[in-house]
């Protein structure tokens, strides 16, 4: 997410109406999903089958096209949800790429990693952001919502929300809601290794969205997504407060519990790493979630 | 799923690639009437970490007795926590030691490439100027037309053989859709002549579908690997992270459940298992919940249960009516259940627990929940 195309079509999300599709519309999820996500405000303009899906029936009043192109086609959409099996996520970020989609969000998990990079790459060709694999989504509270992120966590506000883990996310957001905060814009970047947008390609959009008064960060061991972060908020001299968690403290190395980007390997991606780049760069790291709320409430009410 | 080197090469040898001839022997009892491969040999230590060298985890053997020390002392190991799950052992092999790696680059989304004429010492230990970098994408066409620009400031001699082993070993990277293939030391004979020295090889545990070679090896390799093997079957996560561990852990979410391990670690504890259970994808059978429930059961120090649920999408009425059943059918769980719940449904799963498990104490705040358990922990035994 390197050129300005993606902070524009994140920013349009912050700013209002974009037409939203779902991929797998009729699978049991896809339908399920839909639905909430209309609930949620999200601009659902219609669906497409997974591929050799058994039927072609969608959620009522939610149009099911053949493919993205005719759906782009006939709806303008703009942005996608893609609810597929993983060894499918390939082939439907390729057609919603190529149909125009400029913003894919992948919920799906177990994507092979080659694919990923594959995916990745055509979303750089198309100019296009693409969020996942293997996250909940992104939200606007109070607007919008692309993937399942929790509506007991959710709740309009001015925290810019980038999370690797899907339920530390809800966790923690859970009690910033009860203690009255909210997000200006919450996005899952997901826990697999290769991912289309990482936490850095976040802080412009954060930094330029006047809403966004502070950051969190929610992390985890391996990797050096924590790491690059912490060096792109010295360069761009990010300026917001930014706080974070990171989960994995107890981790032996060569161990992957459950993320299959949570892995320490050769001594890389530690916790004490990640934190100590964190707090180098002026990042409020806090090990206890409730004193991590604490410090958010203190900064923000 | 970093392979254990014996693994490694026997999948590399399978494609054709020299490896020096060794074999598996899993404890110092196994060596009788083991065909060895020729003296003197080289004993390594299997496990699923680098650094074994610097630990102790490799050594030289000349003759039998040497081999039959050398053997006892590595099994013995624990390596950056990891019991050593056997030795290969190899013959030495000789020539000048070279490093070539390919990996995922998470960052750049892209395969990095690395050479250095100067191998057989850790890469970190390699200064810059001696080690040669591409980033590539993940096709063949790429990567050969990147391993010329890599081998540029190599020996004439050295560059033919790496040419040709870094040609072979891409293509094995790109189709076995690898995460990492280190090969260190790459031996180059006089001859011209190559030996993969040791081999780290990385596979991606969401590609096994498509993978039936890999599938078949870590299957004929079930104690060594049993995790992955675990998660292919049953569809979540599940990992004993201390078998002599006193909380045993139902939780859903992965980085939910670690940071839960790190609190109750922090407070000196010790967690017996990881799970991430994915409680949206029971659909109405507890099986999952009498899997892990068995196996916590089954482990000698647990006092106390946690199972905690984030019901974003799960219904907690449905899923508190599992674990009811699940308890039922799993009587020799006989510890104290907290179940810290929040989401849909909570006051239709307080009334559930209360008529169809009255025993679970329900908590709707994880500090709270995590106070319980760890008091119960703590409660000397009687």
């Amino acid at each position: 997410m390197s050129d300005s195309m993606p902070d524009s079509m994140l920013m349009s999300l912050l700013r209002g109406e974009v037409p939203v599709l779902v991929q797998g519309i009729t699978g049991r999820a896809g339908r399920s999903h839909a639905l909430q996500m209309q609930a949620a405000g999200t601009h659902i303009v219609g669906g497409v089958a997974s591929p050799g899906a058994k039927s072609n029936d969608g959620p009522p009043g939610i149009p099911v096209f053949a493919d993205c192109a005719a759906a782009v086609k006939a709806t303008g959409a703009r942005a996608s949800v893609a609810l597929v099996p993983p060894l499918q996520a390939l082939a439907a970020a390729r057609e919603a790429f190529a149909a125009g989609i400029k913003l894919l969000v992948s919920v799906t998990e177990g994507m092979p990693v080659h694919d990923a990079i594959k995916a990745a790459a055509l979303a750089r060709e198309c100019g296009a952001a693409w969020v996942g694999p293997s996250t909940p989504g992104l939200a606007v509270p109070g607007r919008m919502k692309m993937g399942f992120l929790p509506d007991v966590a959710l709740n309009p506000g001015n925290i810019g929300v980038m999370s690797k883990s899907g339920t530390l996310s809800y966790e923690v957001n859970y009690r910033l809601v009860r203690q009255g905060l909210g997000q200006s814009l919450w996005l899952g970047v997901g826990g697999d290794p290769v991912k289309g947008t990482r936490f850095a390609d976040l802080l412009p959009l954060f930094a330029a969205h006047a809403g966004t008064r502070a950051v969190l960060l929610i992390g985890e061991i391996g990797g050096n997504e924590e790491e690059d972060c912490a060096a792109a908020i010295r360069r761009l001299g990010f300026d917001k407060p930014v706080f974070a968690v990171i989960a994995g403290s107890s981790a032996r190395e060569g161990v992957t519990m459950g993320h299959a980007g949570a892995l320490i390997q050769g001594g890389l991606g530690t916790h004490a790493s990640k934190t100590a780049a964190l707090k180098d760069a002026g990042v409020h790291v806090h090990q206890h979630i409730d004193e991590l709320v604490g410090a958010m409430v203190r900064t923000l009410s | 799923m970093l392979l254990l080197e014996h693994d490694a090469k026997t999948l590399l040898a399978r494609e054709g690639i020299a490896v020096p001839p060794g074999v598996l022997i899993e404890s110092p009892a196994a060596l009788d009437g083991v065909d060895l491969p020729p003296a003197p040999w080289v004993v390594k230590a299997q496990v699923p970490v680098g650094g074994r060298g610097k630990a102790g985890g490799i050594r030289m053997a000349d003759d039998a007795a040497g081999l039959a020390d050398a053997l006892a002392a590595i099994c013995a190991m624990r390596i950056k926590g990891h019991a050593v799950q056997g030795c290969r052992v190899e013959s030495k092999s000789d020539g000048t030691e070279v490093f070539l790696s390919f990996a995922v680059d998470p960052g750049a989304g892209a395969v990095r490439m690395l050479f250095s004429a100067r191998g057989g010492v850790d890469i970190e230990a390699v200064a810059p100027e001696a080690l040669h970098s591409a980033l590539v994408p993940p096709r063949l066409d790429a990567m050969l037309a990147a391993l010329p620009r890599l081998l540029e400031a190599a020996p004439p001699q050295i560059a033919a053989a790496v040419a040709d082993a870094g040609g072979r070993l891409a293509e094995i990277f790109l189709r076995h859709e690898a995460l990492l293939l280190e090969i260190n030391p790459l031996f180059v004979a006089a001859d011209g002549s190559w030996t993969a020295g040791d081999a780290r090889f990385a596979l991606d545990e969401n590609a096994l579908p498509r993978q039936p070679q890999q599938m078949a090896l870590l299957s004929a390799r079930e104690g060594a690997y049993p995790d992955a093997l675990f998660k292919y079957r049953q569809g979540f996560d599940y990992i004993v992270i201390d078998p002599e561990g006193e909380i045993g852990l139902i939780t859903t979410g992965a980085g939910l459940s670690m940071k839960i391990i790190d609190d109750l670690t922090a407070q000196g504890r010790r967690p017996y298992n990881f799970v991430d259970i994915r409680s949206g994808q029971f659909r109405g059978d507890p099986g999952r919940l009498i899997t892990v429930m068995r196996d916590i059961a089954r482990a000698p120090n647990i006092r106390v249960v946690l199972v905690n649920i984030f019901a974003g999408i799960t219904h907690l009425g449905e899923f508190t009516k599992l674990l009811a059943q699940a308890l039922a059918a799993v009587p020799e769980l006989r510890v104290p259940v907290v179940a810290r719940l929040v989401g849909n449904g909570l006051e239709e799963a307080r009334v559930i627990l209360a008529e169809q498990a009255p025993a679970v104490e329900l908590q709707v705040d994880l500090e709270q929940a995590l106070a319980r358990v760890l008091e119960i922990a703590e409660t000397p035994h009687v």
